[in-house]
């Protein structure tokens, strides 16, 4: 007797189970149409009630008290400041779009927008808040996700070319190298005329190396999706192009080892001159100084171009965006609008180190004089951001995976790159 | 069972049995069911729809898939690599991590001083943050200046590049989960190494068996069940394998020591949760055929 | 455990395998004294490669940071909290109907049995999502309740309690039930109380994994206050492009000391339970 109910009862579940997933389920047809066209604007008058910020790590400590010039100039809002870890900052967010229960601002990081956007999390940026033309090209791309745009830039960054002036000087390189030819060279002669290990560390693959390898396909003119962005073009004689360059420097013995590094291993290896240079963002002058390198040894440039400098980098950074199931949406733009003004930008760099996304920050103070940040001020000229689609994440994961099978000489290049091509297809944008 | 001795008329005390054991069960099984067995059923839809992260506001408004995850994933080859990796990890892991905590309980079960200096010592990689044990272990492995390579060149064999290997990455990772996790399996044997009559052992002795014989014949038939526990507990950690591979060798090189349950997080991550799911459900399912299949293998012989 | 105190008829122990013991015992601990050590290093000596043993810097800055930056009163409280919750949850649970499975005999007692054996076996991966929906929905998130609930019944601590009173013999039941004890009292009086090796082994390993869990708390938690312990940890010490290795170290030490402390203080009791359930 027992059986008879236990398994009747399980019959039931399983019908239940399946009855639940049908009902009511379906898709509806997908029409491929743009986004929803961008937010009634919003007044002037100074912000009110509550608006709950978050913001990761460290950026998140220091935003607290930075508001506070926000908090007098509007003296009826409150302003309410949560710091949220990085490591798990994607998985969060996503939870609290799902829930419902999102704060009001968030830091989000650019390559997450496509996906948080398409899952009805994030409010159009009401017209006119601010200014396309005042942000960094490749910054506001970030934040245009389906013809819309969500959100504001806010912090950003860009990769550059380190290198070791000390020894190219040594080797008779005055300038650092503009052309694709140009540094070849200029990374051959780090070894032999230097005794550098490798004239320059790149990324053999695994995570995040996509961030080194298109680089180099933009300044070669490729391009990662058709500019409405419904298509892939990764497929493309200057995609291969740029690849067999990449690669040719492994081959050639010039960049190695192709193993993952230790943390700490590329700056330590710097200091050493055993790596002559390498491709990173504004965070790593703090690394590399720690490590004991002296800022008369090294220098920052500009990426080399295929036949002129400065080659197309990769941009990444912060935006902030406001919520969809916000309560306090016009008061929580405001303070995104606030953070956007140049000189807010300019304290906020000061502040923190980050740099402005507003072009207009970078013409006095230290962001226009001082001779490092401003290779990094003329690199963000000529900056593109990953296709801003939900599906980013796995396409730059199935990228990876073919650059290391490429760079290990696993699978020809052509192979490669129209493996690139059709895993992105079969993944497709998600839009 | 004594419990058979009840006469067939003592009904009542039956029900009040019923009774009693329903009313102890009731808080755990309601939370039970609310809490993981609506999940696990929940998660077991997901994998019949392809469901993604952009769909979780409207999770009903989903394209019903039937068994399309499934048979996507039995043909990408990625989640067959993955598949095998993991099979490779828990055939080589298990009787290496079983064989050290068995070699490690016998010794500690001989010595008479300093036992709880040495249970604590041989625990501790259990409970040290994987950040430190990734940096020495990283250390001990790399090609050129690593402990082991080092050692090695010392008797004139040059070793290998270990974890940029695509051959040898995996097996490098199996050593040091066996070194992980030995501990608590030691513990256990540990225990079940003293419940053995030294009676027998020592009329064994007595006999004329030598240690080995003594150890083939008496220890490890008397030690069956508790090894079987202990080959089930690690077969079905070692199935779900992650940390080690994500913090030491990010799944590479070359996909040579990805996981399924690395393979399913990264799915997640990319917002695939109806394929995830059913990644997971396959995961679920290769547990129970190992559990049964050491039960097959480990079972009392009686 | 009477083996112990067996006189010394024995053969001695011999040198060479507390030899070889020792040497087993030093490669075991070396990564645990290299990050008690490392954590008080400046972050460059930390992430210098080659790995450096003995500090060439002493430095408190990464546990200054760590207990200036963080407001450990309120994390450490908001962790102890939900770790002694979700023990107390499960020895009381785990031991109640670890009883039933073991010593009871009622309809559906198989069932019950097999979901528990068979959760045991899915991964933890494949309830994540749901669970957070289903969180949501309950108007559990950011509060503590929220953080422990789904984890008061888990089968581990059952499967546990079933294996120990198994090992008890029928006799003290049967004795009960004639003395005229009701079920539910000869629970309380009779078994629980001869199951404290069983309970405090629970309790131990049940509290040692809720210490450490990371991504729950992280996930439930939408203001600080409400943090736990490790999800503050990783606040700090994990950046966007950069991590604090230093601080990562030094927190891992401080989180550490308590699972140790307690793991030193009952690793006899521990001994005993992990035992029950492998020999049956």
């Amino acid at each position: 007797m027992q059986r008879t109910t236990t398994s009747r009862l399980r019959t039931f579940a399983v019908l239940g189970v399946a009855t639940l997933v049908l009902a009511g389920c379906g898709r509806e047809a997908d029409t491929n149409e743009a986004g929803p066209g961008q937010g009634d604007a919003i007044d002037d008058s100074p912000a009110t009630g509550t608006i709950d910020v978050w913001a990761m790590g460290t950026e998140g400590e220091a935003l607290e008290g930075f508001v506070d010039d926000f908090r007098k100039a509007n003296p009826d809002a409150e302003v309410n400041v949560t710091a949220i870890p990085w490591e798990a900052a994607h998985d969060k967010l996503a939870s609290a779009i799902t829930s419902g229960k999102t704060p009001d601002v968030s830091l989000i990081g650019t390559t997450w927008m496509g996906e948080f956007a398409e899952a009805g999390g994030l409010d159009p940026t009401p017209e006119g808040l601010v200014k396309e033309a005042d942000f960094f090209e490749g910054a506001w791309g970030s934040t245009v996700v389906n013809d819309t745009s969500y959100g504001v830039p806010w912090y950003v960054e860009t990769r550059v070319l380190y290198y070791r002036k000390d020894m190219a000087q040594k080797a008779g390189w005055s300038e650092a190298p503009k052309t694709w030819d140009e540094l070849k060279t200029f990374t051959r002669d780090l070894q032999d005329k230097d005794g550098a290990e490798y004239g320059i560390n790149l990324q053999p693959g695994q995570t995040g190396s996509w961030q080194s390898v298109l680089p180099f396909a933009w300044s070669n003119g490729a391009e990662v999706t058709n500019a409405a962005g419904t298509e892939y073009t990764i497929d493309s004689p200057e995609m291969t192009e740029a690849l067999e360059y990449y690669k040719s420097f492994f081959d050639e013995g010039i960049s190695g080892p192709t193993r993952l590094l230790d943390p700490g291993e590329l700056e330590t290896g710097f200091a050493k001159g055993e790596f002559g240079s390498f491709i990173s963002g504004p965070w790593h002058t703090g690394l590399v100084e720690d490590a004991g390198v002296t800022p008369d040894q090294y220098a920052v440039a500009p990426l080399p171009g295929k036949d002129s400098a400065p080659g197309t980098s990769f941009v990444g950074g912060g935006d902030l965006a406001v919520f969809a199931d916000s309560d306090n949406r016009e008061s929580a733009w405001k303070l995104v609008k606030w953070l956007s003004e140049p000189e807010v930008q300019q304290d906020w760099y000061t502040t923190m180190g980050s740099l402005p996304a507003v072009k207009a920050s970078w013409e006095s103070g230290e962001l226009a004089n001082d001779p490092q940040l401003s290779v990094f001020g003329t690199q963000l000229e000529t900056t593109l951001a990953p296709p801003t689609v939900p599906t980013w994440e796995e396409v730059a994961a199935g990228i990876d995976s073919d650059v290391e099978k490429a760079v290990k000489g696993a699978t020809p290049i052509d192979e490669a790159v129209s493996h690139m091509q059709s895993q992105a297809e079969s993944i497709g944008t998600g839009l | 069972m004594a419990q058979r001795i009840s006469p067939r008329h003592v009904d009542p005390t039956r029900r009040q049995q019923a009774v009693a054991a329903w009313v102890l069960a009731v808080p755990f099984m309601a939370l039970f069911l609310v809490f993981t067995a609506g999940p696990v059923l929940a998660s077991l839809g997901m994998s019949f729809t392809d469901i993604r992260s952009t769909d979780m506001q409207t999770p009903f408004a989903v394209g019903f898939t039937g068994l399309e995850n499934y048979t996507r994933l039995l043909s990408d080859p990625l989640f067959q690599k993955v598949s095998l990796n993991t099979g490779v990890y828990v055939v080589l892991g298990v009787p290496l991590t079983m064989a050290l905590a068995l070699a490690a309980a016998v010794g500690l079960n001989r010595i008479t001083r300093l036992r709880g200096l040495f249970r604590v010592g041989y625990y501790l990689p259990v409970v040290t943050s994987i950040v430190a044990v990734a940096v020495v272990w990283k250390f001990l492995l790399r090609a050129e200046g690593g402990l082991v390579n080092t050692v090695l060149s010392s008797v004139g064999i040059n070793g290998p590049a270990w974890l940029d290997s695509t051959t040898l990455a995996l097996p490098s990772l199996v050593v040091m989960a066996a070194w992980r996790n030995l501990g608590t399996l030691m513990v256990i044997f540990l225990a079940g190494l003293q419940t053995i009559p030294v009676e027998m052992k020592e009329a064994a002795e007595v006999d004329g068996a030598t240690s080995w014989q003594r150890f083939r014949f008496i220890t490890v038939p008397m030690l069956r069940p508790t090894l079987l526990f202990g080959a089930v507990i690690t077969g079905i950690g070692y199935l779900q394998f992650f940390e080690e591979a994500f913090v030491m060798t990010k799944g590479g090189p070359l996909d040579a020591t990805r996981s399924a349950t690395y393979f399913v997080y990264d799915q997640f991550g990319f917002g695939n949760y109806g394929y995830a799911a059913a990644a997971s459900y396959l995961l679920f399912l290769a547990v129970v055929v190992l559990t049964l299949v050491q039960f097959r293998l480990l079972r009392e012989k009686d | 455990m009477a083996d112990e105190a067996k006189p010394p008829t024995r053969r001695s122990t011999p040198i060479w395998l507390y030899l070889v013991l020792g040497a087993g015992l030093f490669l075991m601990v070396v990564p645990f004294l290299w990050m008690a050590i490392s954590s008080i290093k400046p972050e460059a000596e930390v992430r210098a490669v080659p790995p450096t043993w003995w500090p060439e810097t002493i430095t408190m800055d990464n546990y200054v940071s760590l207990f200036t930056r963080l407001d450990f009163p309120t994390y450490f409280f908001n962790s102890i909290v939900v770790a002694l919750a979700v023990t107390v949850g499960n020895v009381i649970f785990g031991a109640m109907l670890g009883y039933a499975l073991a010593k009871l005999v009622f309809p559906g007692k198989r069932v019950v049995f097999g979901l528990v054996l068979g959760t045991l076996m899915v991964p933890g991966v494949v309830t994540f999502v749901p669970l957070f929906v289903l969180t949501t929905n309950l108007g559990l998130t950011n509060t503590l309740p929220g953080m422990f609930l789904p984890f008061l019944a888990a089968p581990f601590g059952v499967f546990l309690m079933r294996q120990f009173i198994m090992g008890l013999p029928d006799e003290l039941i049967q004795a009960a039930r004639i003395d005229g004890a009701g079920e539910l009292r000869i629970f309380f009086s009779v078994i629980l109380p001869l199951c404290g090796p069983a309970l405090a082994t629970l309790g131990i390993l049940t509290f040692l994994g809720s210490w450490n869990n990371f991504l729950w708390p992280l996930v439930v938690a939408q203001t600080e206050d409400k943090f736990t312990l490790p999800v503050a940890l990783a606040l700090y010490a994990v950046g966007q492009n950069a991590t604090q290795y230093g601080l990562l170290l030094a927190g891992a030490v401080v989180v550490v000391i308590p699972v140790i402390a307690v793991f030193l203080a009952l690793q006899r009791y521990i001994m005993q339970g992990i035992a029950m359930t492998g020999i049956k």
